[in-house]
């Protein structure tokens, strides 16, 4: 999980064409005063996007039916072979439900610890500043320099985690423990992203809502349910999102923890790890690149599924 | 949150209440500092204590060893380097392209501009890890594999910039730019002298998340280097200085050197990132 | 915060103007500067994926080089070790874009298409520059040798030994008369070692290191027991598979017996262990530079010989010309003179612990006085290798398929018995794979044997 992954998808969920496209109608209908030209706005970004967007997943798309191998020549078409050989791979299925356990244990952790974090720097008076820096200072650093930071305190012996909880566990080299220390590490390293969001959804609840509650003699506990809670709805929708779509991308600190390689008895290989691993090791870019496919699909049908629930929402709504 | 209101709150008196949530405030600000201290002892420390079994929090002897060794070998200045030129690149480039087309999808006319900003949307689904095999193969194909361009260019399409501005522009009123178009004034120079200047807070914001972003990034240099000379921070970090048996006071050294200018950098702006990581992230709601 | 005062949005605006300019400048020198592409006639270019210590020693010998041969313009690029390095060597073989010399693993050079992506090297030209076959280990020439031709040159073996501590050896009676450690040739008489050891070790710290959770390490400590069982892996033609799942279950159950009768702490970092007084560790012979870093009283045998015969796990650096359409010519003679040079002079090389495949430089006084390179030399004569098909070599498909369940036997996951049929299945499977890099299988690049 990068934080252009982060990035990447922090509009993503966005996009509910109804309403840009409410709005593009709206300006049409108010200016047409020979703005002809206003393709040349968007061009420079079109190009860099059909460049490297546009281009490489069509590539991929025509790749996935070749036996393609890296040296980029000799390729031949076999039809849905890829495809269907990555459908019965057992690694395959194993490396995504890898990628979904870790998603599965992040998320819900992420979302209520940012949360809580967020009431906490919130309620607290004095040295806002400070709570925010040490909150958010881990998502500052790069996914490396966060991965090999953990995988030195993990390390059995010398690490600094089980000598301070006076344990000896294998974190890093157990099946049943690696996955648990990337999720750790994760904790650590992005909760601050989520963190601030929640910080300015909690700032933007108008004050006088709360004291209108006071006076009503609703107490601090009642003042959450039924303001704070509510109130934070979309934003917790937003984050789940987010991190749903960025946990599903785990390669970094899972490589970085596992010294490049899948973890114990391949027990932390990511799906994008072991799509690499066929590119680059095996050497077998049309069926990496299938795989590619299959995962942009999942990608796609979550994002759809998020827009889909977002509009019936708006629609409940009115 | 502006300094008078610091400033006021301040003056409040400590309630039982506040006493608590401040001191688990603390308990919790530790726990997520410790391992940055952590780090930065060790870097302090001689291999060989840093390898020390039992482990030990501080230094028994102080030493610069990893500071100066990881000086003198020169790859991690280098890569320093590579970074800021990088992402001063990316970040230059992304706010000039993403600003233009942000403009253009908000005020603008064009045939097939529905039909493009749709799709353009739907880049948003794709990133490195989605489609990291077939964006290489991209690459290798405009021989950019081990240069500069090819780390560059991939990361300056970034669909979720150009949707943030489109909708700040969108929220732009009118009545600013129709003034300036009755005097005459063209599209460009009206983009440039108004638009611009009342988007700053906007812009720094996609810059700001930008350049954090492309610092960071590790997967596509990943992929696209294999030059040590060329690598970026996050790169040489985890693939060179792991490769020949880890020296830890020194690889916490790099690391402290890779985190640290964002630090201080966010130390000094802490206000405007924060608003601006509000503002991206916000954007999505 | 200070007040956001003119001067400083001044300053910062032109700070960050500068910075812009100076990145894109750099950023469009970097490009423009790429000395990879071609040059002068009598410019090699040339290829190699050592860092660190390695990559110090290959640079004071292309020193050495430019020194004695100031007519070569030697163009070195360092790239990062593993897979990185292969792929991009063959997109540039297949681009035409391909440096004069190369440096590869052994194993990796059958996998590579010989003949597509990489030329054979002009035995007449080496023989000129001072190399031949008769200075080389046969066997290990052979490895370079497909269909009649030598396509790897090569430089040294690097093998997995047997690190022992004298200190604790010496406290425990188990050192011989010439301060080495007692032979050992049998499973029984390795775990009495292992138990006496125990007896006199530093309490808390494990008694062997052995990588029990690293598929690459676990996967090589195999080869090496298979091989001294007088295990096979496939018929000379590459048709079918002769892996021998009983002579595996031994292996695993050897190496699964270190865990169980707790000699092994599973996961525990083994070198660091080692250097704070845990007295046997398995590794590579890289880890001699850092061991005789850290000033450690200590030696290194080959893996020791408990079924008998014995053989260790090596694997061979060697010099490879990567496909060129018009190769021939000034550079070409470079290249051969360069690899002539550097395998011939290749002492220093010894200092990363690597044994010099030139065999002339073994019986040397200098390389003679160099410990504990001197204690395991003779590994030279035993390699155990990997079987000679597209699949194999450094961190290759086999590998990657293979080691993860020999690593599962030995954490005690799965039991050896069915871990070796697992890998006879996977070794079947492979063998009737095709190689994407040219769409034949084992048996039909089988020109090999």
């Amino acid at each position: 999980m990068t934080t252009s992954a982060h990035m990447s998808t922090s509009a993503q969920t966005v996009v509910a064409p109804a309403r840009a496209r409410t709005a593009t109608a709206a300006a049409t209908v108010r200016r047409r005063q020979g703005f002809q030209h206003g393709g040349w706005f968007v061009a420079p970004f079109l190009l860099l996007f059909v460049l490297f967007v546009v281009w490489p997943l069509l590539r991929g798309v025509y790749l996935s039916f070749t036996d393609a191998n890296i040296s980029g020549d000799g390729a031949s078409f076999v039809g849905l072979d890829n495809y269907r050989e990555a459908l019965n791979d057992a690694a395959m299925w194993d490396a995504l439900g890898h990628s979904a356990y870790f998603t599965l244990l992040v998320v819900p952790c992420i979302t209520v610890l940012a949360f809580l974090l967020a009431m906490l720097a919130h309620n607290i008076e004095r040295g806002k500043w400070l709570w925010r820096l040490c909150f958010f200072v881990p998502f500052l650093l790069p996914s490396t320099v966060a991965a090999n930071m953990f995988q030195w305190l993990f390390t059995q012996g010398i690490g600094l985690i089980n000598q301070t909880f006076g344990l000896d566990t294998p974190w890093l080299t157990d099946k049943s423990y690696a996955m648990l220390a990337i999720v750790i590490m994760t904790l650590w390293w992005t909760v601050g992203f989520s963190f601030l969001l929640y910080l300015a959804a909690l700032q933007g609840i108008p004050d006088h809502l709360y004291e209108a509650a006071k006076l009503d003699g609703a107490n601090a506990w009642h003042r959450m349910v039924h303001i704070t809670l509510p109130m934070l709805r979309n934003i917790t929708g937003l984050v789940i999102a987010l991190q749903i779509l960025a946990s599903l991308q785990l390669f970094d600190q899972a490589v970085v923890m596992m010294d490049f390689g899948p973890g114990p008895e391949l027990s932390t290989r990511s799906f994008v790890q072991y799509t690499l691993e066929q590119g680059f090791t095996s050497y077998r870019v049309g069926y990496a690149s299938a795989m590619s496919i299959i995962f942009f699909v999942i990608i796609a049908v979550i994002a759809l599924a998020r827009m889909w629930l977002l509009r019936n929402r708006e629609e409940g709504a009115r | 949150m502006t300094s008078t209101q610091i400033r006021i709150k301040s003056r409040r008196p400590w309630t039982p209440s506040q006493i608590v949530l401040t001191l688990i405030g603390v308990a919790v600000s530790a726990v997520f500092v410790t391992p940055i201290a952590a780090a930065l002892f060790t870097s302090f420390k001689s291999e060989a204590e840093a390898a020390e079994i039992p482990p030990h929090w501080l230094p028994e002897v102080w030493t610069t060893q990893a500071w100066t060794a990881l000086w003198e070998t020169g790859n991690v200045t280098n890569w320093f380097v590579n970074s800021l030129v990088v992402s001063v690149c990316v970040t230059s480039v992304v706010l000039t392209v993403s600003a233009l087309a942000g403009y253009g999808f908000a005020r603008t006319e064009f045939r097939g501009k529905s039909v493009l900003m749709g799709i353009v949307m739907s880049g948003l689904m794709i990133s490195p890890a989605v489609l990291g095999v077939p964006l290489f193969t991209t690459v290798q194909q405009m021989g950019m594999v081990d240069t500069y361009w090819g780390m560059i260019l991939p990361q300056c399409a970034p669909a979720a910039m150009v949707y943030i501005l489109y909708k700040f522009f969108q929220g732009i009123p009118r009545e600013l730019e129709e003034a300036a178009f009755i005097d005459g004034a063209g599209r460009w120079r009206v983009f440039f002298t108004i638009v611009v200047p009342l988007a700053r807070p906007s812009l720094a914001a996609v810059g700001i998340f930008t350049f954090i972003a492309s610092w960071n990034n590790f997967l596509w240099p990943y992929m696209v280097t294999n030059n040590p000379d060329l690598m970026t921070m996050p790169n040489g970090i985890a693939t060179v200085m792991n490769s020949y048996g880890i020296q830890w006071a020194q690889l916490m050294a790099g690391g402290l050197m890779a985190g640290l200018p964002l630090i201080v950098v966010f130390v000094f702006f802490q206000r405007q990132i924060v608003a601006g990581v509000a503002h991206t992230g916000l954007a999505g709601q | 915060m200070g007040r956001p005062g003119l001067n400083r949005r001044h300053l910062l605006t032109a700070a960050g103007g500068l910075a812009v300019a100076g990145s894109f400048g750099f950023a469009a020198l970097g490009t423009g500067a790429d000395a990879l592409a071609s040059g002068a006639d009598t410019r090699v270019r040339y290829w190699n994926l050592f860092s660190g210590g390695d990559g110090a020693n290959m640079i004071a010998m292309l020193d050495a080089f430019r020194k004695a041969t100031p007519g070569i313009d030697v163009k070195d690029s360092t790239l990062q070790w593993g897979n990185p390095f292969y792929t991009k060597l063959a997109m540039a073989a297949a681009g035409n874009r391909a440096p004069d010399l190369g440096v590869m693993h052994m194993g990796r050079v059958t996998g590579f298409s010989p003949g597509r992506l990489l030329d054979p090297w002009d035995v007449d030209l080496l023989a000129k520059y001072g190399v031949r076959e008769q200075d080389f280990n046969p066997l290990l020439w052979q490895r370079g040798v497909i269909d009649g031709e030598l396509y790897a040159l090569p430089l040294d073996i690097h093998v997995q030994l047997c690190f022992y501590r004298k200190d604790v050896l010496g406290k425990a009676g188990l050192l011989g008369d010439d301060g080495r450690m007692v032979e050992v040739t049998s499973t029984d008489e390795w775990f009495d070692v292992l138990k006496r050891a125990k007896a006199v070790q530093k309490k808390g710290l494990q008694t062997i290191g052995l990588w029990t959770n690293d598929q690459n390490f676990q996967w090589w400590f195999f080869v090496a027991f298979y091989t001294q069982l007088g295990g096979q892996w496939f018929n000379d033609d590459n048709t079918e598979v002769l892996f021998d799942p009983d002579k595996a279950t031994q292996v695993l159950e050897f190496l699964r017996r270190h865990v169980t009768d707790g000699y092994v702490i599973p996961g525990a970092p083994t070198g660091e262990q080692f250097v704070n007084g845990a007295p046997f560790t398995w590794e590579g012979n890289w880890s001699v530079p850092v061991f005789s870093g850290a000033k450690l009283d200590y030696g290194a045998t080959p893996l020791p010989p408990v079924f008998g015969k014995p053989a260790t796990h090596a694997e061979s650096h060697a010099f490879v010309l990567p496909h060129q359409a018009d190769r021939g010519g000034p550079a070409n003679e470079g290249a051969h003179e360069l690899a002539a040079y550097v395998v011939k002079h290749a002492l220093q090389w010894a200092a990363g612990g690597h044994i010099p495949a030139y065999t002339p430089t073994l019986s040397t006084p200098a390389y003679k006085k160099l410990t504990p390179q001197n204690e395991y030399v003779g590994a030279m004569d035993h390699q155990a290798t990997e079987p000679k098909v597209w699949f194999a070599g450094s961190t290759g498909v086999l590998a990657q398929d293979l080691g993860p369940v020999v690593v599962s036997s030995t954490m005690g996951s799965a039991k050896p018995a069915s871990v070796a049929q697992t890998m006879r299945k996977r070794l079947t499977k492979l063998l009737a794979s095709k190689n994407p890099m040219d769409g034949r299988t084992a048996a039909q690049g089988g020109a090999v044997a």
